[in-house]
């Protein structure tokens, strides 16, 4: 007996972009025809390539495991909610088979088909079974359900009037208790508080491992798919690029997608960035990366070196203050050198932002140059750019970790009495 | 690997998601296997349908009777349209149990995949079970109603010695169930289309309505000219109407050889109707 659950061929997905209206009626007719009434085989053969068009999925291939937890990564658009749909048989493939055993459940969206003017018991029914429980099932399950939901008081209130929190916590109560052989679940990290992705998680956690049940998901959040998954999928543009261990997967996609500006050199003083006074010569920023990865984390020390061509008019205190912005634009830090006075000619800076103290984001950082500590000789705007990951060790908590920054000062406990 | 434990592996699967998917699976076994599904769609649409109203299913007697009563009014008072002697309120109430019965059916099931995209975009289930379950529901409707139409019929029968009953009676379930078929069919080969187009949806609203003026609802097809007869009569509900209201008020014989046409119509309709709709069913949710 093989352990394969599921295993997908030549899987692509074509769509045709564009307005639906009067202009495309015509071609309508002969797609229509064509795929309605062409005799089976290969469709794709058709299709020609049109500026309008796209491949949301090229040859995907994949086996997976039964009891594989794989995580889907990929930026947004790189066709990893198109391949759920296409597993889930929302969608049709254009081209490809899927082939799988035992029983599929997708959760796309919490609470699918919940109905407003229901109450809560009707509707753990109703959803349980549209996501393909048996009512028999979702009868014995039925106390572990309302339970974990913790909405027992409102239970024949209409759901209508409960607040967004207790909605979701019903319906991701009920989807906890799905028992498929196959799991399929999107973003659904992303909904809830704290507390109670913690308990999702974990029950996701147990279902795969104690169950054996096999669970593919999508998720933006990369500590959990390195903490869940035993396996991971990396799409871009509709290709997969990676498949195979999530450490290595996950590492492969940070360092692929990170927004990195790492290096600005300039070797002609003449065109390179500034005015009169400034001239750059290079701006660089040295991730000093820990364990032999090359990805930026929260415990990743930064040393920014810089250098520019100093050619004052006149005689000036000069300063050099460096920013770190969040990409909303928040200023992190501003920190500066001691203003004095310098010969013309080359100066070269130095600035090393600790490890241990960035949060997880995307950053970007500006050069001041500032004149006798009051008026700016020149900015040299989002000269870098970088995103710091996170890394966490033994938790079970993933949501966000909340704070403009991230320092590691100890906390101290000790017990008083006993 | 070897090529033996392929085969094994090969022989194992369960199930298989194809590009294409085949001609003659009308998907009727799927039904049997999600029949939780479909009851629970049924009681879904009953009790939501009466929340937050004061007299809640009463709406079921009295929606027939209100319509009746208009009816009466426009077409039996003002108009003064023939009802062939029958008692207008019966005549009026048949005609109208049926209509509404054929209209909530087959406007239930030609926007299926419009009002249930936000279910159908997050999860599979055979699509089938939504347009099945809506006639369900009706049925239940219709059901409550005829029991409202034997009530006043027992009251004329009894009252003013009316009417014979005849074993034909066993005839009107089999009447109702060709006019689900018939709202259906055409329901299924619509929604196709209504998903794709949005002005199929607007030019199915004018159809429907002139529908009720081509049917015999408000008065009786002997009122239409001879020349356009046989043309009223290849409407399906046309024999439909026309055999109820001969079974209760004794009115003339059954049209058999009419009743049989709509057999035959309505099947082709529904075939057609189960191909299409299954063969476009995943295909519809990339469009709409």
């Amino acid at each position: 007996m093989s352990n394969l659950i599921l295993k997908a061929e030549n899987i692509s997905k074509h769509y045709r972009l564009g307005v639906i209206g009067s202009g495309s009626f015509k071609e309508d007719i002969q797609n229509f025809w064509k795929n309605t009434f062409s005799a089976g085989g290969n469709k794709t053969t058709n299709i020609e390539p049109k500026a309008n068009d796209l491949w949301a999925l090229k040859d995907i291939d994949f086996e997976i495991m039964k009891g594989d937890v794989v995580g889907f990564v990929g930026k947004n658009g790189a066709g990893k909610s198109t391949l759920l749909k296409v597993l889930s048989r929302i969608t049709l493939p254009t081209t490809g088979t899927i082939r799988g055993k035992g029983r599929i459940a997708s959760l796309l969206e919490v609470g699918t088909g919940f109905h407003a003017e229901l109450t809560g018991r009707e509707n753990i029914f109703l959803n349980g079974q549209i996501l393909g429980m048996q009512k028999r099932e979702i009868i014995s399950k039925f106390d572990e359900i309302v339970a974990f939901s913790g909405i027992e008081r409102f239970l024949d209130t209409p759901v209508k009037r409960y607040s967004s929190g207790m909605y979701v916590r019903l319906a991701f109560a009920i989807a906890a208790h799905l028992d498929p052989e196959i799991l399929i679940v999107d973003e659904v990290l992303a909904v809830g508080d704290a507390e109670f992705q913690k308990k999702c998680l974990g029950k996701m956690k147990q279902v795969s491992a104690e169950e054996g049940k096999t669970v593919l998901f999508v998720s933006h959040n990369s500590q959990a798919l390195k903490n869940l998954c035993t396996k991971a999928i990396y799409l871009e543009k509709g290709r997969l690029i990676d498949i195979g261990n999530t450490q290595d997967v996950i590492t492969n996609y940070l360092k692929r997608e990170q927004t990195l500006y790492l290096h600005r050199i300039y070797t002609d003083p003449d065109t390179a960035p500034g005015n009169d006074s400034i001239r750059i010569k290079r701006v660089e920023m040295h991730p000093q990366y820990l364990g032999g990865s090359n990805v930026i984390d929260i415990r990743t020390p930064l040393v920014i070196e810089f250098e520019f061509w100093y050619l004052p008019a006149e005689e000036m205190d000069l300063g050099v203050s460096i920013t770190l912005n969040t990409v909303m634009g928040e200023c992190i830090f501003d920190v500066d050198s001691a203003a004095r006075q310098y010969k013309k000619g080359l100066i070269k800076g130095q600035c090393t932002i600790p490890g241990d103290f960035l949060n997880n984001g995307s950053y970007s950082i500006n050069l001041v140059f500032v004149k006798n500590t009051s008026s700016a000789l020149f900015e040299f705007e989002e000269c870098l750019s970088f995103d710091v990951e996170d890394f966490r060790e033994n938790t079970a908590w993933y949501g966000d970790w909340p704070g403009a920054v991230r320092p590691k000062f100890k906390v101290q406990l000790q017990q008083e009495e006993i | 690997m070897n090529i033996n434990e392929k085969e094994d592996i090969a022989a194992d699967w369960q199930w298989e998601i194809n590009a294409t998917q085949s001609w003659f699976k009308l998907g009727l076994r799927d039904l049997y296997a999600y029949r939780g599904l479909i009851m629970r769609f049924v009681r879904r649409d009953l009790i939501a349908s009466y929340q937050q109203t004061i007299i809640g299913p009463v709406w079921m007697f009295l929606q027939p009777l209100l319509t009746t009563l208009i009816y009466l009014i426009v077409f039996g008072t003002f108009a003064k349209v023939s009802t062939d002697g029958v008692p207008k309120i019966l005549f009026y109430l048949s005609g109208t149990i049926i209509w509404t019965f054929f209209f909530d059916n087959i406007s239930g099931t030609m926007y299926t995949f419009i009002s249930n995209a936000h279910i159908f975009n997050k999860v599979y289930f055979p699509r089938l079970i939504v347009p099945v379950s809506n006639i369900i529901t009706q049925s239940v409707r219709l059901s409550i109603q005829l029991l409202l139409f034997v009530i006043i019929f027992l009251f004329y029968h009894i009252v003013y010695d009316k009417f014979q009953l005849s074993y034909t009676v066993i005839l009107i379930p089999f009447l109702i169930l060709l006019t689900a078929a018939f709202a259906l069919g055409s329901g299924l080969l619509i929604s196709v289309f209504t998903a794709r187009y949005r002005d199929v949806d607007t030019f199915f609203q004018y159809i429907l309505r002139l529908g009720m003026f081509v049917t015999p609802v408000v008065f009786p097809s002997s009122i239409v000219p001879e020349k356009y007869q046989f043309l009223f009569w290849l409407n399906p509900l046309t024999p439909i109407i026309e055999t109820f209201r001969a079974i209760f008020f004794n009115q003339g014989a059954i049209q058999y050889n009419y009743l049989l046409l709509a057999i035959f119509n309505t099947t082709v309709l529904l075939i057609l109707g189960l191909i299409l709709f299954k063969r476009r069913e995943t295909e519809v949710m990339d469009i709409i």
